[in-house]
């Protein structure tokens, strides 16, 4: 009995990491490549995890090398290669947005109406690299567990017994690693993990480059330019749920960004060892932001990242993706949503159940986090949390009417536009740090077309708009009333039972008071 | 009387202070601290808790306790029990639900009063609650990651914590659990592994381990009497917490551990009697 209670325990300690496309980067040569920023899928389903790491290396691919922490020894079926675009659908869906409105002629009708939406993604950028020749096997304690030819990748599985040996191996390998990577690599041997070794196959490679003249005339889009890398993908059974960030820092000075989608039944995904937080979002901003969305969402991030004290993830976007959900897929959309195909790819193999149905469970979370060494100590490790709660990174931008405002009601529009600009830039200034008095020109506009400057005083302002749009259509649980059943019942039932022995004592007081007093 | 005061120096009232009944009561601390921890969270860290829900719960917490004191026939003092028992759900159970963390809460405090051994209630209710949500309402969680590791404010709540554990008497059972965890996760991660000490002082900088130390396990109603039971107790709790932790991935463990230790507790108490703890001395009550 104690034997087997010790061997589950072994099991679930080797079990451990996932990966993370932060696997690291082994650079051969001078080659001086930075990984910046990664985006990696996560779909978690019970136990079993697929991992899937974007790939935009460039450069000769004959330099690019990786190698990554599993839990298992995966199987051939185990590992796939996924189109790029994937990545590049998930990230325009998902990625912040900018919401327009346009005020109209205060003249004529007074009200503020419609609204449009135009988006601008933050694109991440990220590199990965080098390259390898094919191993020898020496006595480093190394052990190839398995060998396969992916497409146009080459994968081994190393396990390793102790870390100098790994090191040594990959260096003798014609992997340049960092001189820190044994320190790194040794707890997770000790994890019991195994090494996930990738290099680029350069003919297989050159075969499918030439698809592109193929493609030329045959206009398929699920004919992959292989240009480029393609996203590698990995399926294993673990009950960690994580992914090894410190691996991807052995090779990597200063900060490093990431970007998780993650796919679940039950609903947002959230990491147990950082904090989640929400990035701010449903802000008014000003007009001019329009041009320059893409760095003013990096400086807010910047700076809320500052403000968290560097440590914390930011939640990005949360919503319902599955097929059959009914609701509204994102507001605006940026992109179109994750379709079946799109799902499918990404690993999500409960989009279509059994009888071919469409799923109405696929809960889709974007999470971005910038770590360091000094700030994220820890690998990541994630949740999966009931939580169905939409949310999106959204910002607004409100167009002033830009034709006549002579009248009375167009009067009083400039005050309220002059009042409205002077909260977008406090905002502004607010959410990324930008000089807000840099822009007085922008709140001078509408103030000079007052004739009479003392209205500035007697209109109000109008509410920000800002927590009542966008309507999240609110979840509503079917066991909402059997809760309420209890808590009411729960409640009452005392009640009545309190009020019923009182009334029973006051009867017996009433007629055997005379006894009590004797 | 008056002169006496006037004669006195101000000073000797600040000397007297712990000798006023509202301190004599180490729950007023806790709620002091409960509530100030909550303030934080909701305006520090944005956590996501509306007013409603804030007041939904605080409020039944209440009235079901007045409900039962008022059936079982007992001074009303023990409200206050009440109102940590919500605070610390609110503390540690999340839900999008209004209703899940109200049932909660209803759940947690009859608890008390429904599952009793020897005139001492079995679970801790706010574990209770928390546990009862997580297994039977669905739509609820514990976000471990939620305080961040933000020095300043852990180091204050162990501080807070510990004032309020020396007043209980209590203090051992928290610096018992986590020695022991340290001294193991040190072991495994440090010695073993060869992480840096770094991680693993990050592991130990969690709100939610700390929050647990000092106010989960240390109730005196829910814990054994005599303090050698205490520290085995804690020494157990401890044990299995990393393993659970560490082996099975279930972050939340101590709070699971907590739960299914009840049979234990009953059991050290019949090894070790001790007295029953009183949070007012019979003659505080009846002043």
């Amino acid at each position: 009995m104690m034997k087997q209670f010790l061997s589950v325990l072994v099991l679930a300690g080797m079990s451990s990491v996932g990966l993370s496309f932060c696997g690291f980067y082994v650079a051969k040569a001078d080659t001086k490549l930075f990984n910046k920023t990664s985006q990696v899928i996560l779909v978690r389903d019970g136990q079993k995890t697929t991992v899937t790491m974007s790939n935009d290396f460039k450069g000769n691919v004959k330099d690019f090398a990786m190698v990554i922490p599993v839990p298992e020894v995966l199987s051939q079926e185990d590992i796939r290669v996924v189109p790029s675009s994937l990545f590049s659908k998930l990230d325009a869906y998902s990625g912040p947005r900018l919401v327009e409105y346009h005020d109209q002629a205060p003249c004529y009708q007074p009200e503020v109406f419609y609204n449009y939406a135009e988006s601008v993604t933050t694109r991440a950028d990220f590199t990965s690299e080098k390259l390898t020749a094919m191993p020898t096997m020496q006595d480093y304690g190394v052990k190839i567990e398995a060998k396969y030819e992916i497409e146009e990748y080459d994968v081994l599985i190393l396990s390793a017994k102790e870390s100098t040996g790994l090191r040594d191996w990959l260096i003798q390998n014609d992997y340049k690693i960092p001189t820190a990577a044994d320190e790194v690599l040794e707890p997770y041997i000790k994890n019991n993990m195994k090494f996930f070794v990738v290099k680029v196959n350069a003919d297989k490679m050159a075969q499918m480059s030439g698809m592109n003249k193929v493609k030329k005339y045959i206009d398929d889009p699920n004919m992959d330019d292989v240009k480029d890398l393609r996203p590698l993908q990995i399926t294993y059974n673990s009950d960690k749920f994580m992914l090894p960030i410190r691996l991807g820092m052995a090779n990597s000075t200063g900060e490093q960004d990431m970007v998780v989608y993650a796919f679940t039944k039950e609903g947002r995904v959230e990491s147990t060892n950082y904090r989640t937080t929400k990035i701010p979002s449903n802000k008014m901003i000003p007009e001019f932001v329009r041009q320059k969305f893409g760095s003013f969402y990096v400086d807010l991030f910047e700076k809320a990242h500052k403000e968290e004290k560097k440590e914390a993830i930011f939640l990005e976007y949360a919503w319902n993706v599955s097929p059959q959900f009914t609701g509204m897929k994102c507001d605006p959309c940026v992109g179109p949503p994750p379709i079946f195909t799109d799902l499918k790819e990404a690993g999500v193999d409960w989009a279509l159940n059994r009888t071919n149905q469409a799923s109405n469970d696929v809960f889709f979370t974007r999470l971005h986090l910038r770590y360091a060494r000094e700030t994220h100590p820890q690998d990541l490790l994630f949740h999966v949390t009931p939580n169905k709660e939409h949310f999106q990174g959204r910002y607004i931008i409100t167009n002033a009417y830009k034709g006549d405002v002579t009248c009375e009601e167009g009067q009083k529009y400039c005050v309220k536009v002059v009042k409205r600009r002077v909260d977008e830039l406090e905002n502004l200034e607010d959410l990324t740090a930008w000089n807000a008095s840099e822009y007085k020109p922008y709140v001078k506009e509408y103030y000079n077309k007052l004739d009479d400057p003392s209205l500035m005083n007697r209109v109000e302002a109008d509410p920000q708009r800002n927590e009542g749009l966008p309507i999240f259509p609110t979840y509503s649980n079917p066991n909402d009333h059997i809760k309420r059943v209890l808590i009411i019942g729960l409640l009452s039932l005392l009640l009545i039972m309190l009020v019923l022995r009182e009334i029973k004592r006051e009867i017996v007081r009433r007629n055997f008071g005379a006894i009590y007093r004797i | 009387m008056i002169r006496n005061k006037i004669m006195k120096p101000s000073f000797k009232i600040g000397i007297n202070i712990s000798r006023w009944r509202v301190f004599k009561d180490a729950r007023n601390y806790q709620i002091l601290y409960l509530a100030s921890f909550l303030i934080f969270g909701i305006t520090q860290l944005n956590w996501e808790i509306s007013n409603l829900q804030l007041i939904v719960v605080i409020g039944l917490a209440l009235i079901t306790q007045f409900l039962w004191l008022k059936w079982c026939e007992k001074p009303l003092h023990s409200l206050k029990s009440a109102l940590i028992t919500a605070l610390g759900i609110c503390l540690i159970l999340k839900s999008a639900s209004i209703l899940t963390l109200a049932l909660a809460v209803v759940i947690a405090i009859s608890s008390k009063f429904l599952i009793r051994i020897k005139g001492k209630h079995l679970f801790n209710p706010a574990n209770f609650g928390i546990i009862f949500s997580l297994l039977f309402i669905g739509d609820a969680w514990i976000s471990p990651g939620q305080w961040g590791s933000n020095a300043v404010f852990l180091f204050t709540l162990s501080v807070l914590g510990g004032i309020v554990l020396h007043k209980v008497g209590r203090l051992e059972t928290s610096v018992v659990f986590l020695g022991t965890l340290f001294l193991f996760e040190f072991g495994r991660m440090y010695l073993y592994q060869g992480w840096e000490m770094d991680v693993l002082l990050h592991k130990f900088s969690n709100g939610t381990l700390l929050l647990f130390s000092f106010f989960m396990i240390t109730d005196p109603m829910t814990i054994p009497n005599a303090k050698k039971s205490r520290v085995i107790w804690a020494i157990i709790l401890a044990l299995l917490t990393f393993s659970l932790s560490n082996f099975m991935q279930i972050y939340t463990a101590p709070i699971w551990v907590l739960f299914f230790m009840t049979p234990l507790t009953v059991l050290l108490d019949k090894v070790y009697p001790a007295k029953k703890f009183e949070w007012l001395k019979k003659s505080i009550i009846n002043n």
